[in-house]
């Protein structure tokens, strides 16, 4: 059986034949949606805002690279939180598993989403971004906005061929003035153990990441609700 | 005030309201996530016989359930210990494991071949007609899968063989997905999961001669 050199050629130049014909019908599989809706201190809308989400970061990757990746070549991916403390992450060892904290009647050192976040600022390159350039605090003081708890989906919502969930989150401004919002991403928990039950690592990541295409104004009185849409389609 | 879950429908409809031509064409079509699928068919002397390149068209709700641990966590939230709906509602992972240690989760991907052709929908969660592993009618050897990272791609890559004597024709592709849950519990345990994370045809069908080699890879390339 000829398994030799030529295969090889194929696997380390990553091959791309020129003559090949790209599908004309294509459309792309997955979508994220950024929306926001801005209501007066009665509940009434009085603006709506909806872009292309883009942009997942470097952390996010690293957390989607399957574990032949790791198990093969012995490599690493660094994350980094966003206090800028790095982890090597590898969810193999030589004997055991590590990986992302699932939960436990006995852990307590939870994977979860804490904030989606908002800002001020804007980072020109998202991919590397490891927290937003100017985050908003939590608080009635100036500048800031009030978080609310986050809503996570309980499930996935299945229309004809396409799949989504989303997830959201309530902001309001009791801070006297307006507040800009520039930028916004989504921050979780991120708690990576080995068997042993030793804790690895647990930090604030930032794993998506978005500058909006126009400023949100949060009027004093005024509440937000951020929404992310995820959905792949055929 | 947003009551968990509780989504207003003035609110939805706008948020699942197609985009308008004039948002912003071109960031709007800009991917996220670009996928593709490419095979190179070598005959028994090594000579090419055939190759494809094509856009992957179709990721399940599976793959999209996975995507969600980055996003939304593995727990329900901070002070929860049971794992979030997207998790044990579609993935049907346990909501909680109970064990003396911590327990963990990963995962794995391999690449999956089929002579067979189906209809694509989220739900999806097998090939029509899977190809086999072996040297009997209609059925290939497969080599071990390997995975590559460069930049914002990742590459899935399988080698398949053909001794079954005859012409396998492969008509459709799956991304194999396996969530492992590990724990100790005096002993380490790991119960796996396994998923088909996409779906794609080939226009025509792949024919792989008696004697020959191909691969096959699935490249998912993020944005960034």
């Amino acid at each position: 059986m000829m398994i030799g050199s030529k295969v090889d050629y194929d696997i380390s130049n990553l091959y791309i034949p020129k003559d090949s014909k790209e599908d004309i019908d294509y459309q792309k599989s997955f979508n994220a949606t950024l929306t926001i809706i801005v209501r007066d201190k009665d509940g009434k809308v009085i603006r709506r805002h909806k872009q292309k989400s883009h942009s997942p970061t470097a952390n996010f990757i690293g957390l989607m690279l399957p574990a032949t990746w790791y198990n093969t070549t012995g490599k690493t991916f660094t994350l980094t939180s966003t206090s800028n403390s790095t982890y090597n992450y590898a969810p193999y060892g030589p004997n055991i598993m590590y990986g992302i904290n699932y939960p436990n009647s006995n852990s307590n050192q939870q994977t979860y989403l804490i904030n989606i976040m908002v800002g001020s600022g804007s980072n020109s390159n998202p991919y590397s971004a490891i927290n937003l350039a100017s985050p908003i605090s939590n608080g009635s003081g100036t500048g800031q906005l009030l978080y609310m708890t986050p809503n996570i989906p309980t499930g996935i919502t299945i229309n004809d061929n396409q799949a989504y969930f989303i997830t959201s989150q309530s902001f309001i401004n009791q801070s006297g003035g307006t507040v800009n919002i520039t930028e916004v991403g989504i921050v979780i928990n991120l708690g990576i153990h080995d068997s042993a039950n030793y804790q690895d690592f647990t930090a604030s990541v930032l794993t998506w990441y978005d500058v909006l295409s126009s400023p949100i104004s949060v009027g004093s009185g005024q509440s937000i609700v951020i929404y992310y849409t995820f959905s792949v389609n055929a | 005030m947003l009551i968990q879950n509780e989504i207003p429908k003035e609110d939805l409809d706008y948020i699942l309201e197609p985009f308008k031509e004039e948002d912003n064409k071109e960031k709007n079509n800009k991917q996220i996530i670009s996928e593709k699928i490419i095979a190179i068919i070598r005959d028994a002397k090594g000579n090419i016989i055939d190759k494809r390149e094509q856009k992957m068209r179709s990721l399940t709700q599976y793959f999209l359930a996975l995507m969600s641990i980055p996003i939304i966590g593995t727990y329900s939230n901070a002070s929860s210990t049971t794992a979030t709906g997207v998790l044990s509602n579609v993935l049907g992972l346990p909501s909680q494991v109970s064990s003396a240690g911590n327990a963990l989760i990963n995962f794995d991907t391999s690449i999956q071949l089929g002579s067979g052709i189906q209809s694509f929908t989220p739900t999806l969660n097998s090939l029509s007609a899977p190809i086999t592993n072996g040297t009997g009618t209609g059925q290939l050897i497969y080599y071990t899968s390997s995975v590559s990272y460069t930049n914002n791609s990742i590459s899935i890559l399988i080698i398949v063989s053909n001794s079954s004597g005859n012409t396998i024709n492969v008509s459709e592709i799956g991304l194999i997905g396996t969530i492992y849950i590990g724990y100790w519990s005096g002993a380490y345990y790991t119960n796996n999961y396994s998923y088909l994370f996409s779906y794609d045809t080939f226009s025509t069908p792949i024919s792989i001669p008696n004697g020959g080699v191909a691969t096959f890879q699935i490249i998912i390339t993020f944005s960034g």
